[in-house]
């Protein structure tokens, strides 16, 4: 049996717009086992990259978590983080759950070196005495992102380093402490193809090294099935369907599920032309009724507009939220 | 062949200059040239955007003399401002109101004295009278921006990081105090301040020598002291709003970027970000912001000394002497228009100065220099 560091229950978080409430996401329950890399998909603004923010208090006004737990199995025992105090999430943010953003371009400061902005992840958990102590050992640390000539580079400033360079400096900042948990918000978007390759490497990697467990967002499949090993797909502000790598790509049960991987080339069959998913993604101030997804369902029956439909277990592991099931 | 980057006079101290700061900070801290090697580039090539536009030059020359004489002022004065020369005659036409190029013999002290720039009301050598004026012109301005602006800013950062109530409340009391005309409500502040802040320098006699002091005044002066200071906190209190305001707003969108957040996410304090990540990104403009207003804040003080209030007779001050030599003109016009002068000389500078440096904050002039310099290789590597 597995065991869970992270159980997400029942989150939900609104943004308070001039426009209305944006119901951004809604009851958004999962768990996330030790030493897996879970993979959150979605297409963009269906609430993923809120989910991973909400899970350390990250939201900002006029954002609101409304409701939820967060129950995170810290070595010391369970504690609900949205439960804490801006001083005690401080303690865990950074040190034992930690972030690798979407643009290595616009997620470092640029007045600082590189070493400076590692260093000071440390400091401020109390890891080194100084920031002089902290700079010493961002050189390790680069050094484990594989960075080349790592004394030099640890006094460089950001606009002096490639794009790629720069997500490893991010993924560093990220495992500067050792944390238990690295959240990558789409670590690999902002990068060419070449390069993304290496960085979910390095990614994978350091999770080995570092015994750490991986929450992936992504709305890349590709990347999911190289690196994830239970997926959640969400679909405005819901998940949808939870499952293992397997289950999802080989028995994909939720129609928007089996529309995203018919989105994506196979390479193994020979298909005349990709299939789009009709419609786009509903306004989350007024979403529809019952089951979200049914405007743009092909299987939609009278009962999806009406009742929304909860997550039910069809085979081991495997959950779906979908009447047909 | 391109046109190679020649220097100039100015860009040859630009880089004296550079290498002695950084020489400086070695004999303190060790290799300290060599680790800020690209630092002191950018400072040179800071310098040589400067000097590629001379208002900014100009600019740069007026501020420097008038710190020079607010500095050397009282020192420089032959005469100091409390010493009447209508007491030390009987002839008191020849002192009085003394046209620029006069001299006048003082009988009860056996001196001449001469008016390069004419005299006051009392015999009082005008251009002596400018000079220690410097000073409080100089210290006023001081005073005021570096307790006004980081006043300011602390709280534009506070209400534009926080947000929500807390950005509400601050930026409500910040619209009152704008809502009021700035010289409107200094002229109430001081008109009602003098006699508080009297009996409070009164009771701290070590702050008042410190007062004096700094004013370069006789302890005679004590007395007026309390009109003088009056007028420097009606100014601070009317010059932080505008700070806050700017700041927020550079602030509202500086927080929104990746980097603040990613700061949040690696759990550094409110405190940290604040003045360690977002000031320094939205510092550039604030400083253009600060240069442009040492010459408002020149202005409006000898704008409020013109209408009466601050500095008192005898205490030396450009505002005062052209109120109160407004009586006598055009008679003694030479009693308005040097004071004016010199004030409009002032303010220009400052105004120069801070439009060249809105230039040399940018990195992109700052950019097409480099590639000036860089296609005269070798030369500019010499002093650096």
């Amino acid at each position: 049996m597995p065991e869970p560091i992270l159980q997400v229950r029942d989150l939900t978080v609104h943004f308070y717009t001039y426009a209305g409430i944006v119901k951004a996401i809604e009851n958004v329950s999962f768990d996330v086992y030790k030493g897996e890399t879970f993979a959150l998909v979605g297409e963009t603004g269906c609430g993923k990259s809120v989910t991973s923010r909400a899970l350390t208090q990250l939201i900002e006004s006029p954002g609101r978590i409304v409701n939820g737990e967060v129950i995170y199995h810290s070595e010391k025992g369970p504690i609900d983080l949205l439960k804490l105090s801006e001083e005690e999430i401080r303690e865990i943010r950074g040190n034992e759950i930690a972030y690798i953003f979407q643009d290595p371009h616009a997620s470092l400061d640029p007045l600082y070196t590189v070493g400076y902005q590692i260093a000071e992840a440390i400091e401020v958990h109390g890891k080194v005495k100084n920031i002089k102590e902290g700079i010493k050992k961002a050189v390790d640390i680069l050094r484990a992102v594989l960075i080349p000539d790592p004394e030099k580079r640890v006094h460089n400033y950001p606009h002096e380093l490639s794009g790629g360079m720069k997500q490893r400096i991010v993924i560093g900042t990220g495992i500067a402490n050792n944390p238990r948990i690295l959240i990558a918000d789409e670590p690999t978007t902002a990068l060419d193809v070449t390069v993304q390759a290496q960085i979910l490497d390095l990614i994978n990697s350091l999770k080995e090294k570092y015994h750490a467990t991986v929450i992936l967002i992504t709305h890349n499949l590709g990347v999911v099935a190289e690196t994830a090993d239970r997926v959640a797909v969400m679909y405005a502000g819901k998940i949808v369907e939870i499952g293992s790598v397997e289950q999802i790509f080989k028995n994909p049960l939720h129609p928007y599920t089996k529309g995203l991987l018919k989105a994506v080339p196979n390479p193994m069959t020979k298909i005349e032309r990709l299939e789009a998913i009709p419609g786009t993604v509903p306004n989350l101030i007024t979403p529809p009724g019952g089951c979200r997804f049914h405007p743009r369902c092909p299987y939609v029956m009278e009962v999806c507009k009406k009742k929304v439909p909860e997550l039910v277990e069809i085979e081991d592991g495997h959950f779906v939220a979908c009447h047909l099931y | 062949m391109q046109e190679e980057y020649k220097k100039n006079i100015f860009d040859k101290i630009a880089d004296k200059l550079v290498y002695g700061i950084a020489s400086f900070i070695s004999l303190f801290k060790k290799d300290w040239k060599a680790k800020n090697k690209s630092k002191m580039e950018e400072w040179r090539l800071m310098l040589y955007a400067l000097n590629r536009s001379p208002p900014a030059l100009i600019g740069v020359f007026l501020v420097i003399i008038f710190i020079l004489l607010g500095i050397f002022g009282p020192r420089l004065a032959t005469w100091r401002y409390n010493y009447f020369p209508s007491l030390y005659t009987m002839n008191f036409t020849q002192v009085v109101l003394a046209p620029p190029g006069s001299k006048a013999y003082l009988e009860f002290a056996n001196t001449t004295i001469t008016y390069p720039l004419g005299a006051d009301h009392f015999g009082r050598d005008l251009l002596s009278l400018i000079l220690s004026g410097a000073r409080t012109s100089f210290v006023v301005s001081i005073i005021v921006i570096s307790l006004g602006v980081p006043l300011g800013i602390v709280l534009g950062l506070i209400a534009g990081y926080k947000g929500g109530k807390v950005d509400e409340l601050l930026m409500r009391i910040t619209d009152m105090f704008l809502a009021f005309p700035a010289l409107i409500l200094a002229i109430a502040l001081s008109a009602v301040l003098p006699e508080r802040i009297q009996g409070f320098i009164e009771s701290h006699v070590l702050l008042q020598k410190f007062v004096l002091w700094i004013f370069a005044l006789d302890t005679r002066e004590a007395g007026n002291l309390g009109r003088l200071l009056s007028v420097i906190l009606a100014m601070i209190i009317v010059w932080w709003p505008v700070y806050a305001r700017i700041t927020r707003g550079s602030t509202l969108t500086e927080k929104e970027k990746l980097y603040i957040e990613a700061a949040r996410a690696i759990g550094l304090s409110s405190w940290t970000i604040m003045f360690k990540h977002i000031l320094p990104n939205i510092i550039g403009p604030i400083l253009v912001y600060i240069t442009l207003d040492f010459g408002s804040v020149v202005l409006m003080e000898a704008g409020l000394s013109f209408l009466g209030l601050g500095a008192t007779p005898p205490i030396a001050d450009w505002g005062r002497i052209v109120y109160d030599g407004a009586q006598y003109f055009p008679k003694a016009w030479w009693l308005v228009f040097y004071p004016g002068l010199i004030v409009m000389l002032v303010a220009l500078g400052w105004n120069l100065l801070g439009d060249g440096l809105r230039d040399v904050l940018d990195p992109k002039t700052r950019r097409s220099i480099e590639f000036k310099v860089k296609k005269a290789k070798g030369e500019g590597e010499e002093n650096a």
